[in-house]
C-alpha cells in the first residue's frame, strides 16, 4: 500500500495585498481524485474572479471553508491526501504577496530571543 | 504611546467624519485629495498613476475626481518626470510627481540632483521649486529588484533637498500635507512595508504642532533610545516589548525628517537614557545612522554612557525574497545592541 | 479595439525558415507557453510572489531568438524575455527562479549562456548591448547583440542614447522592440508619439522596420536580415514587433482598470501558436503526429521545470556577502561576522 500524507493548502494572496477573498464555487469535492493545476476553486477577491488550480495531485480529503464563506489569507483552504510518505512540512500559508511581494507579516518573533540586563543604576 | 502629538483642529467640513481608519495607501489618497482640492496649483503624475490609480492604488480615484490634466499618466522615463516637474514648478504649479518604485528614481538622480535641488539658489531665490517627489521606498515586501531600496542617505546629503519617511498612516497623511504646503522640493519616502497597516487616522488639515524638521517620541523609556524611521519604527517598537519583558525601558524617537534632522530631538532623548542605537535598512556604510550617530555624539556626549551603536542593512546589494529578513535589521540585532550599550564600561 | 497601426512588413519567409526549422520553433513556442501556464499557476498556488506572462508574444520572442547564434552572439533582455531564453538554451530552472525570488537576475550562468541576467530596470541593458557589440568588433569577434525592450522602455533616454552611439559606431546591434501595445496600464497612444517605434529608426540613421510580432516567419526573418546586416560591418537595426500582452502586466495587476476585454479577446484570437500551426499545416510541415509529440514534449520540460524550481533550494544567508566583490573587504568581513554571531538561522 502506498503511503499517502495530509497536505493543507492555504489561501495565498493573490495579488496586491489582499487580506481575504470568497470562495465563489467549489470545483472539486470531498472524495474527488484530482489533477496538480486542475480547476479547484472559485474565489472573488477584491477586483475579480480567480480560478485557483490545485496545488497537488491527490484526492480532496477535507474543504475548509463553504461557498460564500470568506477566508482569509494564511488560512486553510483545502487539506488533500497526496500519495508519498511524510517529509516536508505542510506547505502553510505561503505569505501574502503584495502587487510586488509579499505583504509582511506581523508579529514574528526574534530567533534567538536576546537577553538584555538592565544597567546598574 | 503617542508621545508628544496633539492633532490640531482642522478646518475641514463638519460633516465628513474626522477619525477613519485606514491603511497607509489610504491615508497617502487621503491627503493627496486634501491637497488637489485646497491648491489648483497642485498635479499628480507619474507613470500608472491615472486609470490605474498607481500599482500600490496610492492615487487610487484620483484622476477620476480630478481630471485628467490635473492627475495624468506619464510615458515610462523617470529622468523627464522629474524634469517635467521642474518646468512646471518654474511656470508655477506645484507638481507632486510619483516615482514608482526607489530602484527607478536613479535614472532621474541627475535631474533631482542637478537641476531640481539647486535651481532655487541658483536663482537667487527666484525661481522656488515647490515640489513633492513621492518614491514608495524601503524593503520588507520581498519584491523584485530595484524594488527595495533605501536612497535616503543620498537624497539627505543633497544640498537644498528636504527628505522625510513617515511611519504610521497617520503621520503619512500629515507629512504629505507638509511636504506639497512646503516651498522647497521634499522627497516624500513611503515604506512599502508599512503600506497595508490599518490605524485610526485624523483627517486634520492642519499639521498641528509638528512643524518641518521635529521627531516625535513614540515609546517612553529610561534605559536607551531607539532612532529609527519608516518601517523600522514598528520593529524598534516590538523590539521595546521584547526588552520590557527583561526589565529594561527602551525609548523609541521616530525621527520623521532625514533631512533637516532634528538633532535636539535627538540628543534630549539621548541625554535622558544616555545611550542610543540608530536603525535602518540602508546599508551601513555612510548611512544616515552615520548623521544620527554624529549628531547624539555632538550634542550629548557628556551624558551618554556608552557610544552610539548603528543597526543597519549590510552591504551588499539589496537581496532575494528569502534573504531579506537576513539583511534586514532583525529584532536580535537590535536587542543586541542595546546590550552592548547596556554593558559598555569606559576603558 | 486597437490592432497593430503601422504597416508591419509580412516578408516570404527566410531561406532558413524551412520545415525543421518552423517545427523548432513550434516546440519551443508551445513549451514556452506551457511553462508560463505552470507559472501563472504556481504564482495562485503561492510558490512565486507574482510572475510576469509573456503569452501572445512567443513568436517574438522564440522566433527572433532562433536566428541568433549562441557561439557567438549575446542577448540583453528585460525581464519578459523567457521565450528568448528558452530558445538560447539557457537553464531553465534558473531563469524561473528570478520568479520565485531565489535570487535577482536568476540562477543560470549569463556569461555561459550568453544572455544577459535578467533586468528590471527596462532600457537600462540596452547601452550595454551597444557597449558589448563595439567590444566585440574591437577584439576582432563577429557577434552580434541583441537588445531587447519594450514599447514602454522605448520612451527612456537610455534606448535613444543607445540607439545614437551604436549608429554613431556603426556597431553590430539589433534593437528588438517588442511592442506589446501595454506599458503596465499605458497604452501606446499615450506613450510612442508618432505611432511608431520602428520609424525612429530613421533619425539614427538605421534601418526600422514594423513586422507582425505574432507571425513567427516575418519577426524570424527581420531578425535574421538585420543579423545578417550587423555581421557584413553594416551596422544596427531597429525591428518593432508588433504584438499585444494578453495577460495581465503582472499577476498582481488588474487589467480591467485600464483596458476592454473585448481587447484582449480579439488579440487572443490572433495567437501566434496559432497562426503557426495552420502555417506549418498548410505547407505539410506539420502533421497530426507531429502536433501531438509537441504537445507531450513541451507539457513534460514544462512540469520538468515547474517541479525543478518549485523545489530549487533557498540560497543560504552567507550567499549575503560571497558576490558583493572580487576582492573583499574587512569591513565586508566584520560585516560578515556580525550576520554569523547575531543572524544566521
Amino acid at each position: 500500500m502506498t503511503d499517502t500524507t495530509e497536505r493543507t493548502f492555504a489561501l495565498p494572496d493573490l495579488g496586491e495585498g489582499l487580506v481575504e477573498a470568497t470562495v465563489l464555487e467549489w470545483l472539486a469535492a470531498p472524495g474527488d481524485r484530482i489533477g496538480r493545476n486542475a480547476p479547484l476553486v472559485e474565489l472573488e477577491t477584491t477586483k475579480s474572479a480567480v480560478e485557483i488550480p490545485s496545488p497537488y495531485a491527490g484526492t480532496v480529503v477535507r474543504l475548509h471553508a463553504e461557498e460564500g464563506e470568506v477566508v482569509q489569507v494564511g488560512s486553510a483552504l483545502v487539506t488533500f491526501a497526496v500519495e508519498g510518505p511524510a517529509g516536508e512540512a505542510d506547505d502553510g500559508a505561503a505569505g501574502q504577496a503584495g502587487i510586488v511581494g509579499r505583504v509582511p507579516q506581523d508579529g514574528e518573533a526574534p530567533r534567538r530571543r536576546v537577553r538584555l540586563r538592565p544597567p546598574e543604576e | 504611546m503617542t508621545g508628544t502629538i496633539t492633532e490640531a483642529a482642522g478646518a475641514a467640513d463638519a460633516s465628513a467624519p474626522r477619525v477613519r481608519e485606514m491603511s497607509m495607501q489610504q491615508a497617502v489618497n487621503a491627503a493627496l485629495r486634501t491637497v488637489l482640492r485646497e491648491d489648483p496649483r497642485t498635479l499628480v503624475f507619474g507613470e500608472d498613476v491615472g486609470a490605474l490609480g498607481g500599482v500600490f492604488r496610492v492615487t487610487d480615484g484620483l484622476q477620476e475626481e480630478f481630471g485628467a490634466e490635473r492627475v495624468f499618466d506619464t510615458p515610462l522615463a523617470e529622468s523627464a518626470i522629474i524634469g517635467m516637474a521642474v518646468g512646471l514648478a518654474m511656470n508655477g504649479w506645484r507638481p507632486i510627481p510619483e516615482l514608482q518604485f526607489d530602484g527607478f528614481a536613479y535614472p532621474a538622480v541627475d535631474q533631482i540632483v542637478n537641476q531640481l535641488a539647486r535651481m532655487n539658489y541658483r536663482s537667487r531665490g527666484a525661481v522656488p521649486m515647490p515640489v513633492t517627489l513621492r518614491l514608495p521606498s524601503f524593503g520588507g515586501i520581498q519584491a523584485p529588484e530595484h524594488h527595495g531600496e533605501s536612497l535616503e542617505a543620498l537624497f539627505a546629503h543633497v544640498p537644498g533637498l528636504k527628505v522625510c519617511a513617515p511611519c504610521d498612516p497617520q503621520d503619512a497623511y500629515r507629512l504629505l500635507l507638509q511636504s506639497v504646503r512646503c516651498d522647497d522640493p521634499v522627497v516624500y519616502m513611503e515604506p512599502k512595508a508599512r503600506y497595508w497597516d490599518r490605524r485610526p487616522v485624523e483627517l486634520a488639515h492642519d499639521p498641528g504642532d509638528m512643524p518641518v524638521g521635529r521627531s516625535r517620541v513614540l515609546r517612553r523609556g529610561r534605559h536607551a533610545t531607539l532612532v529609527a524611521w519608516g518601517a523600522m519604527v514598528h520593529r524598534c517598537l516590538q523590539a521595546a516589548e521584547y526588552a520590557a519583558e527583561d526589565g529594561v525601558e527602551l525609548e523609541v524617537v521616530d525621527l520623521r525628517w532625514l533631512k533637516p534632522i532634528d538633532a535636539e530631538g535627538l540628543a534630549a532623548s539621548a541625554a535622558r537614557t544616555r545611550r542610543a542605537v540608530v536603525v535602518h535598512e540602508a546599508p551601513l556604510t555612510a548611512g544616515l545612522g552615520a548623521e544620527v550617530s554624529a549628531l547624539v555624539t555632538e550634542r550629548a556626549f557628556g551624558a551618554l554612557a556608552a557610544p552610539v551603536e548603528r543597526v543597519a542593512g549590510f552591504d551588499v546589494p539589496y537581496p532575494a525574497g528569502p534573504l531579506e529578513p537576513q539583511y534586514l535589521p532583525t529584532i536580535d540585532r537590535i536587542l543586541s545592541a542595546v546590550q552592548r550599550t547596556l554593558e559598555y564600561k569606559r576603558p | 479595439m486597437t490592432m497593430p497601426s503601422p504597416t508591419p512588413a509580412r516578408p516570404e519567409p527566410h531561406p532558413d525558415f524551412g520545415p525543421d526549422f518552423a517545427r523548432r520553433c513550434y516546440l519551443q513556442m508551445l513549451t514556452a507557453r506551457r511553462i508560463d501556464e505552470e507559472a501563472i499557476a504556481l504564482q495562485r498556488q503561492g510558490v512565486f510572489p507574482a510572475y510576469v506572462s509573456l503569452r501572445g508574444q512567443e513568436a517574438a520572442q522564440v522566433a527572433g531568438a532562433a536566428a541568433l547564434d549562441t557561439e557567438r552572439d549575446f542577448a540583453f533582455p528585460t525581464y519578459r524575455e523567457m521565450g528568448v531564453a528558452l530558445a538560447m538554451g539557457v537553464d531553465m530552472v534558473g531563469y524561473m527562479a528570478s520568479h520565485r525570488a531565489l535570487w535577482h537576475g536568476g540562477l543560470y550562468d549569463p556569461a555561459a549562456s550568453r544572455f544577459a541576467a535578467l533586468n528590471a530596470v527596462v532600457g537600462g541593458p540596452v547601452p550595454h548591448a551597444v557597449g558589448w557589440a563595439v567590444g566585440e568588433r574591437l577584439r576582432g569577434g563577429s557577434g552580434c547583440a541583441v537588445a531587447y525592450f519594450g514599447d514602454g522602455a522605448s520612451s527612456e533616454g537610455d534606448v535613444h542614447e543607445a540607439m545614437n552611439f551604436a549608429a554613431v559606431y556603426r556597431a553590430p546591434v539589433v534593437f528588438f522592440c517588442q511592442n506589446n501595445r501595454w506599458a503596465l496600464s499605458v497604452p501606446n497612444e499615450r506613450q510612442v508619439a508618432g505611432g511608431s517605434v520602428a520609424a525612429r529608426g530613421q533619425g539614427y540613421g538605421m534601418p526600422g522596420t514594423a513586422v507582425d510580432g505574432n507571425d513567427a516567419a516575418a519577426v524570424h526573418h527581420a531578425m535574421a536580415r538585420a543579423l545578417e546586416r550587423a555581421r557584413a560591418g553594416e551596422g544596427p537595426s531597429l525591428i518593432e514587433a508588433l504584438t499585444y500582452r494578453v495577460e495581465p502586466h503582472s499577476t498582481s495587476d488588474d487589467t480591467s482598470r485600464y483596458r476592454d476585454a473585448e481587447e484582449e479577446r480579439a488579440w487572443r484570437g490572433r495567437d501566434p501558436l496559432t497562426l503557426l500551426r495552420a502555417r506549418m499545416e498548410a505547407d505539410g510541415s506539420g502533421d497530426a503526429a507531429f502536433f501531438e509529440r509537441a504537445e507531450q514534449e513541451a507539457r513534460e520540460r514544462a512540469e520538468a521545470v515547474r517541479d525543478g524550481v518549485s523545489t530549487a533550494p533557498e540560497p543560504d544567508g552567507a550567499d549575503l556577502f560571497t558576490h558583493v566583490f572580487r576582492e573583499p573587504t574587512e569591513e565586508l568581513a566584520r560585516q560578515q561576522r556580525v550576520w554569523h554571531e547575531e543572524v544566521r538561522p
